[in-house]
């Protein structure tokens, strides 16, 4: 069995206040430790933001600057430049912003970010709605989930943000998720080692959101991966595509069956879900063989 | 944090606050019994061994083996091995090969010459062990771990028991039988071997020792109703071994018809075979209900072994050359609640003929517990802690159990030893059962992704049957190490780490030999109990 290649610095504390088994507070702990203390970080308004702390009380132990939703990039800029201007270019700016933050309102300060390729690494716990305002939906939510402000389920398809990042040029955007640690950490890692943008969407199973027991959220990221509705995978430059797990192994269906936001789902859209994870999964394969096939000619 | 508390910055930490009060299950570190360990006739620790073979420590491994058992290379080869039917692998693919990882590491230990250590404490009290086989030695060893001085007195020239005497070595080869006894001798054991203890002999012992325990076996063959024993082709099973064992070819005939379905049965096939002679084997039960094991009757049957099964001998017809008819009829066999009962409904109309030369009844072995304070039954009979009606006198193995097998023989050696121990110096503590088996559902696949068992080699027929080489081959050590990583180590902690770096609460510690909960923090949602690829964590209910 392959242990977790995690050392814990305790960079992150004790007695914060996420819910019990929250993978968002999983994935921050091996994120921060991984990243080390000489960093600094942004946080949104989001489920992040609360677990951050309630004033005068922090869970990180290293500095945080809360920002507002529409503004998570554009204040990690402000940072990176106020640190370099200090000599400080070797410290680690970070972004930790929910999908309501990245995808939607905050996505024109990131879409700028990226342009202008600030030295940044821009973490998204994608949990796949606006969790911490009570479960409504985002534009990452996925096709027919149900939320809060989609009860009959969403109509619509989840938006592909490392497509549109990687139509940026990002040097470096890659998905993640907490059944996967190993995995995770050698992407934070690799991106600690790059110059400019960086964005990693980490998959985090929101328990209350979804509909699942507190002990699952491991487990259901690891379907989530075996089923292909979240592919393990990084683009780099924007062109080269590398999957991670090359293995899709399992219907959606057991990954959708066990969420109570999927409960109302009838046999069309079960299929429907499928067809369109089969369709994105060939076009994902096709990018990374192409990817290997230019590197292979040089 | 000791900072003073800003208007504008955060600098306390939350680790003031406790978010245990949330809680209304807490996860425990509890290390618990595997279904193998369960089963096992001698309370082996199997994940235990099994994990520290994984990790390369075969010296270990065979620590750990040996504080239950001093054969683990004898088991390794012909336990029954009910460790493997129990195993919680076998809903995932396969059992692990627990049987063959147990004799690798046996054959290590007496290829390195490894001994036992010396036992630490020397204790005046004496002990006599009538009967030297697997029980008598395991009661001995034990002892003498325990600081005994012991004496075994063994009518035959050797010590073994039937490991020598019953069991052929094409599955029990010598060299192994007596680099395991050598081994355990060393310990300071004394052996008189070529004395019998008669019931003479017994009060002797028992007003000359603090203790007897008498493991004397079942060495009469029981008799079949059918035929007479005085008939010159009728062979006695247990002798037919005891020479063909010891080198020896008897005279048999041709034709051999062996009558029993138990291992006996297949073993005295099994050595004719090796005699080149043409073997039939007549059993009341269909063949999937023989007592022996399943591959002793597979591997038989390869040999050239001919069955006659669910039948029954009725008659024997004697003619002047010498030759025989044995009179048969087809029976329905109906194996009863206990191991051994059974009842038989004749087939009407269903009679047949056999031709032989001579016919080796095996169908079972009778103890002689009169001389021991018996009585006329068939077993001298002992209580939990295997203590006989008479003072300071213990029993245990075939003489006193109608199990008859080598490994729960040893195992009744191993309890009594503890509880004549426990009887010596009542300071001793008690051994207490750690409670229900791991289950498989408390084992997280994911971690255990399917995996072919490794099979061990088997000799090829034409070479078998050439001698009496092994039959069963050994694994190598790459083999067995790839066995190891099968197994699930059920309830057994492996330090993988998960349930520390899985929580998202930083609620468990890690310690220099374990973990810890931090109550004040787990907010009890259970993730590292689920996390866990053992189940060595388990949730309880309550704060
Ligand atoms: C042919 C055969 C094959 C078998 N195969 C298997 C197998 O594959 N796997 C398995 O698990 N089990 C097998 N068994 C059963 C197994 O061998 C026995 O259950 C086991 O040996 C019992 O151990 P024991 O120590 O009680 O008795 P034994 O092994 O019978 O040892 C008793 C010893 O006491 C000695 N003794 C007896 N009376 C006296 C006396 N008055 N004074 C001094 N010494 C005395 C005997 O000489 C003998 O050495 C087999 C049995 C037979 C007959
Ligand atoms: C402009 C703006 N609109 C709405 C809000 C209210 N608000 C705070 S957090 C939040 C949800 C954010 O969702 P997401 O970024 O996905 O984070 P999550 O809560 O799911 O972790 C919303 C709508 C806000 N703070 N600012
Ligand atoms: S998997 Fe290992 S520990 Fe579990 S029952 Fe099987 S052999 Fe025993
Ligand atoms: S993962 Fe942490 S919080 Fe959850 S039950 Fe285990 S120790 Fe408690
Ligand atoms: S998760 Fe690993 S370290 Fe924790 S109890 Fe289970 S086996 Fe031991
Ligand atoms: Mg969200």
């Amino acid at each position: 069995m392959q242990k977790i290649d995690l050392v814990d610095r305790d960079l992150f504390n004790p007695g914060h206040a996420a819910c019990p088994g929250c993978q968002e507070s999983l994935a921050l702990r091996a994120i921060l430790n991984t990243i080390g203390p000489d960093a600094a970080a942004v946080f949104p308004p989001s489920c992040g933001a609360v677990i951050c702390g309630p004033h005068p009380y922090s869970s990180l132990q290293i500095p945080v600057f809360q920002t507002s939703l529409e503004s998570a990039a554009a204040a990690a800029s402000g940072l990176r430049r106020a640190l370099n201007q200090r000599g400080k270019h070797d410290t680690t700016v970070v972004c930790f912003a929910g999908d309501g933050g990245t995808y939607d309102i905050g996505f024109q300060a990131l879409s700028s970010a990226v342009e202008r390729n600030e030295n940044i690494l821009y973490v998204c716990f994608d949990n796949e709605g606006y969790m911490n305002t009570g479960a409504q939906k985002s534009s990452s939510t996925p096709l027919h989930a149900s939320t809060a402000s989609t009860p009959g389920g969403k109509p619509s398809k989840k938006k592909d943000i490392i497509g549109i990042l990687a139509a940026h040029g990002i040097p470096y955007v890659a998905t993640a998720a907490t059944g996967h640690m190993n995995d995770l950490i050698a992407k934070v890692e690799k991106s600690l080692t790059i110059e400019g943008t960086r964005f990693l969407a980490v998959l985090v199973p929101c328990l209350d959101g979804w509909g699942l027991p507190d002990d699952s959220g491991v487990s259901v990221s690891r379907l989530a991966v075996d089923s292909g509705m979240w592919p393990l995978y990084e683009v780099e430059q924007g062109h080269r595509y590398t999957l991670n797990h090359d293995n899709k192994t399992r219907p959606v269906a057991d990954y959708l069956s066990l969420q109570k936001r999927y409960r109302h789902l009838d046999e069309t859209q079960l299929a429907e879900v499928q067809a369109a994870v089969d369709q994105d999964w060939a076009q994902l394969r096709r990018r990374a063989a192409e990817s290997t096939e230019a590197r292979a000619s040089g | 944090m000791t900072a003073a508390t800003s208007p504008l910055w955060s600098n306390g930490s939350t680790a003031v606050i406790h978010t245990g009060t949330w809680r209304s299950a807490t996860p425990t570190h509890n290390d618990l019994p595997s279904p193998c360990h369960q089963a096992c006739p001698v309370g082996g620790q199997i994940a235990r061994w099994i994990g520290q073979l994984r990790d390369g420590d075969v010296l270990g491994a065979w620590l750990t083996l040996v504080e239950h058992n001093p054969f683990p290379s004898v088991a390794g080869r012909i336990c029954h091995h009910p460790c493997e039917t129990a195993c919680n692998r076998e809903a995932l693919d396969e059992a692990i090969s627990i049987c063959r990882l147990e004799r690798a590491i046996g054959d290590r230990a007496i290829a390195e010459g490894w001994r036992y250590p010396e036992p630490t404490i020397n204790r005046s009290q004496r002990i006599a062990v009538i009967g030297g086989g697997p029980a008598g030695l395991s009661v001995a060893y034990q002892l003498r771990r325990r600081g005994y001085g012991v004496t075994i007195f063994e009518s035959q020239p050797a010590l073994g028991g039937l490991l020598r005497y019953g069991i052929p070595p094409y599955r029990l080869a010598d060299d192994v039988l007596d680099g395991e006894i050598a081994r355990l001798l060393d310990l300071g054991i004394e052996a008189r071997t070529g004395e019998t203890i008669d019931a003479d002999a017994f009060a002797r012992l028992r007003a000359g020792y603090d203790a007897v325990y008498v493991a004397t076996g079942a060495a009469k063959s029981k008799r079949l109703p059918s035929i007479d024993p005085a008939r010159p082709w009728v062979i006695d099973s247990a002798a037919y071994l005891a020479e063909t064992n010891a080198g020896g070819q008897p005279r048999t005939g041709h034709r051999v018809i062996v009558i029993g379905g138990g291992s006996a049965a297949m073993d005295v096939a099994r050595t004719a075979r090796r005699h080149g002679r043409d073997v039939t084997v007549l059993a009341l039960e269909k063949e999937t209900q023989m007592p022996a094991q399943r591959e002793e009757v597979v591997e038989a049957l390869e040999e050239g072994v001919q069955l006659v099964d669910g039948a029954m001998l009725q008659s024997v017809t004697e003619h002047d050359n010498g030759s025989l008819t044995l009179h048969c009829i087809r029976v329905d066999f109906v194996p009863g609640s206990m191991r051994g009962e059974f009842t038989i409904e004749p087939v009407a109309g269903s009679e047949f003929e056999l031709s032989g030369d001579a016919v080796v009844p095996s169908i079972g072995q009778q103890a002689d517990p009169a001389p021991f304070g018996g009585g006329d039954g068939p077993l001298l009979g002992v209580d939990d802690a295997f203590r006989t009606g008479l003072d300071n006198v213990w029993a245990g193995g075939d003489v006193a159990s109608m199990e008859r097998f080598v490994t729960a023989a040893i195992g009744m050696g191993k309890d009594a030893a503890e509880a004549i121990d426990r009887a010596m110096n009542p300071g001793t503590a008690a051994i207490v059962d750690a409670g229900d088996a791991v289950p498989y559902a408390a084992i997280n696949t994911y971690y255990h992704p399917p995996l072919a068992r490794t099979e061990a080699a088997v000799r090829p027929v034409a070479e078998r049957v050439m001698g009496f080489d092994e039959v069963q081959l050994a694994l190598d050590a790459e083999a067995a190490l790839a066995e190891a990583g099968r197994c699930f180590s059920c309830g057994t902690c492996i330090y993988c780490d998960n349930c520390y770096l899985f929580c998202p609460d930083m609620a468990v510690s890690r310690l220099p030999d374990g973990y810890a909960i931090r109550t004040e923090y787990c907010k009890g949602c259970g993730l590292c109990v689920r996390e866990c690829p053992t189940g060595a964590i388990q949730m309880r209910a309550g704060k």
